[in-house]
């Protein structure tokens, strides 16, 4: 398990319908990602990027290939093994924040400990923690209708990691904020991956945002058309 | 786990107060009707019970007529006076035969009058009943041989004709006729149906016969067995001598009937459990309906929350534990509903117990049935629309508006 990558997609292929209807829309994807490091996944919509991160994040599973996590072959897990996977290896940041309306700050971020079990006071304590880390420590009893768009997405930041998790999937997580909030969230991510050392996995269709990532892959048509390093990756402003 | 479920289902309700409180409704009405009835009917059941066994279970009553499920003849003849001494004659063991007719006539004394319910008898009918006089006297053979017109009051007629007056020796018109109080009767109170039966006169066979019905019939023969006689002999021998005298001939059914108490009450706790059951049939239809309701508002709150069960299946929510969450707020909606029913039924048995004047006699049998039963509602009811929520695909859901 040493020796395998965090991340490995092996030819994954994604079909939707069936004849006339058949849509490709992933085509033979490989990739490995190693854990700490920083993808920003971009490409035009209907490049299959978003079918990537919902096979990444056990929302969706591949029509052929291998998405193997830690060296285990997803393929082979139950519905309710690859929730559990989910539940504690994995951490999602939306585009929309999805927060729990009329449900406040605190208890947003105490959700996937709910899930785990833990125990009321412990619980507490961890998405307190959890919001300190993202700069909201006063504000955790206010409900997502009393937060701005950028404390809305730093709450949804704090769910995600919350569960110390090994991967934080980013589904355009700045795509609804403006230009100087979203550089305050990626100053966040990025102090995350390396501060944390949570390896990040972003897509976007910002190039100025996709310029944080250390290496950024390139969909078009369902498959990867370029996969590059950056020696200096973008700071914040 | 459970506690957060429970938590949760409790916050979802509070938030569509007025949606939880019609959701419930049916159920609440179904439970509420099943309680007050089942309460309204132990409390008559144990009053009726108690007054058949302070009667003593030495009873007999003969009347013309077959009584029962689906007969009752109208066209048999009456009983008169001489079954009534052949009874007296022929059968052994007996400790008291009272001849009985009824009818309802005005009564008037000075100023006051009412109408109650007059009885033609004999002495023995105080014995049968183990009635005590409470001042006066009872009927002489000289009474009722002559027809004379003398009577016993009962203490509602007292009271409500001559207040604090002296009855005895006084003369009360009724019906057409002036007849002498000649004693006053002990209270008896209510009986088990919730008629006053204080509310009588009495006076004797004939004098009744004679001025009031103008017939010389007999409706009901009240035989009392003495202590230690079986009741099914006295039963058998009375049929035996009804079914000759009255020339029925071997192979025919009888005319008459002849109950003792157990079987009076049988048919009383008869009528009782057919009142329940078809009282239960329309309490488990409004169950029913209850059910669908709760059903329906779980399926448009499934709906509702599409984006909320989404975001629990992302971010490691089990099938089982949304499963769970949407079971438990099914079911804790149900048990409000169970838990209101059960009050508001408790409450309207209590008014109707109050004003029949039975016991209020509570189940507890029935509040742990109905408790269960509504519980198992929310279950059943909840378990559909709860499958389709932990059946959601999370990026369906999650793109959910």
């Amino acid at each position: 398990m040493s020796e395998a990558p965090l991340i490995e997609f092996r030819d994954v292929a994604k079909v939707y319908g069936e004849g006339e209807a058949r849509v490709a829309a992933l085509d033979g994807v490989s990739f490995t990602i190693d854990t700490g490091e920083f993808v920003a996944i971009m490409g035009p919509s209907g490049s299959g990027k978003s079918t990537t991160m919902n096979i990444l994040g056990c929302l969706d599973t591949p029509s052929s290939g291998e998405y193997l996590f830690a060296g285990i072959p997803t393929t082979t897990l139950e519905r309710a093994q690859l929730t559990l996977l989910r539940r504690h290896m994995l951490g999602f940041v939306f585009q929309g924040f999805n927060l729990l309306a009329r449900t406040s700050a605190v208890e947003n971020v105490e959700l996937p400990l709910v899930y785990r079990g833990m125990e009321a006071a412990e619980r507490r304590q961890r998405a307190l923690a959890a919001l300190a880390r993202v700069g909201l420590s006063g504000r955790a009893d206010h409900t997502p209708s009393q937060l701005s768009g950028g404390q809305q997405q730093r709450v949804a930041i704090a769910r995600a990691i919350v569960t110390d998790p090994a991967v934080l999937l980013a589904d355009e997580p700045t795509g609804n904020l403006d230009t100087r909030t979203s550089a305050e969230i990626m100053e966040l991510v990025t102090a995350l991956n390396r501060e944390q050392g949570i390896t990040v996995i972003m897509v976007t269709h910002e190039p100025d945002i996709a310029a944080h990532a250390r290496r950024t892959i390139r969909f078009v048509d369902g498959r990867i058309e370029s996969d590059e390093e950056r020696a200096e990756p973008a700071h914040a402003l | 786990m459970l506690y957060e479920a429970f938590k949760l289902a409790l916050k979802a309700i509070r938030r569509n107060k007025l949606r939880s409180f019609l959701t419930v409704l049916g159920i609440v009405i179904g439970v509420a009707a099943v309680i007050a009835m089942v309460t309204v009917g132990n409390g008559t059941t144990a009053k009726v019970t108690s007054e058949i066994s302070k009667l003593g279970s030495n009873l007999l009553f003969a009347r013309p007529g077959q009584f029962g499920p689906g007969r009752a003849s109208t066209t048999a003849k009456s009983f008169n006076a001489r079954d009534v001494t052949a009874i007296e004659d022929q059968v052994t063991g007996l400790r008291a035969v009272a001849p009985l007719t009824q009818s309802s006539q005005t009564v008037i004394f000075g100023g006051e009058s009412r109408t109650s319910s007059i009885t033609g008898t004999n002495a023995a009918y105080l014995t049968a009943l183990d009635w005590d006089i409470a001042s006066g006297r009872g009927f002489l053979d000289s009474d009722e041989r002559g027809g004379r017109a003398v009577c016993i009051i009962g203490q509602t007629v007292r009271s409500k004709l001559f207040g604090s007056t002296d009855p005895l020796g006084q003369s009360i018109r009724v019906g057409k006729i002036s007849c002498e109080v000649i004693g006053t009767l002990a209270r008896k109170g209510q009986s088990g149906m919730g008629s006053d039966q204080d509310d009588v006169v009495l006076m004797p066979l004939r004098t009744f016969q004679r001025r009031i019905a103008g017939n010389t019939d007999v409706a009901v023969v009240v035989v009392s067995a003495r202590d230690g006689v079986s009741t099914s002999k006295v039963q058998s021998d009375l049929e035996r001598l009804l079914r000759e005298r009255r020339g029925i001939i071997a192979g025919k059914e009888d005319d008459f009937t002849v109950n003792d108490m157990t079987q009076m009450l049988e048919t009383v706790t008869g009528t009782t459990t057919l009142l329940t059951g078809l009282l239960g049939a329309v309490a488990a239809v409004s169950l029913l309906v209850g059910g669908i309701g709760i059903m329906n508002i779980m399926l448009v709150s499934v709906t509702e929350r599409t984006r909320e069960i989404g975001i629990r299946l992302a971010i490691g929510a089990l099938e089982g534990q949304v499963l769970t969450q949407f079971l438990v707020e099914a079911t804790v909606l149900s048990l409000f509903g169970g838990l209101a029913g059960i009050l508001l039924g408790l409450g309207l048995a209590f008014a109707t117990v109050t004003a029949l004047g039975v016991p209020f006699v509570v189940s507890p049998a029935i509040i742990i049935l109905a408790f269960a039963f509504s519980a198992a509602i929310g279950m059943i009811f909840g378990y559909f629309p709860a499958r389709r929520a932990a059946h959601l695909d999370p990026i369906e859901a999650l793109r959910h508006e």
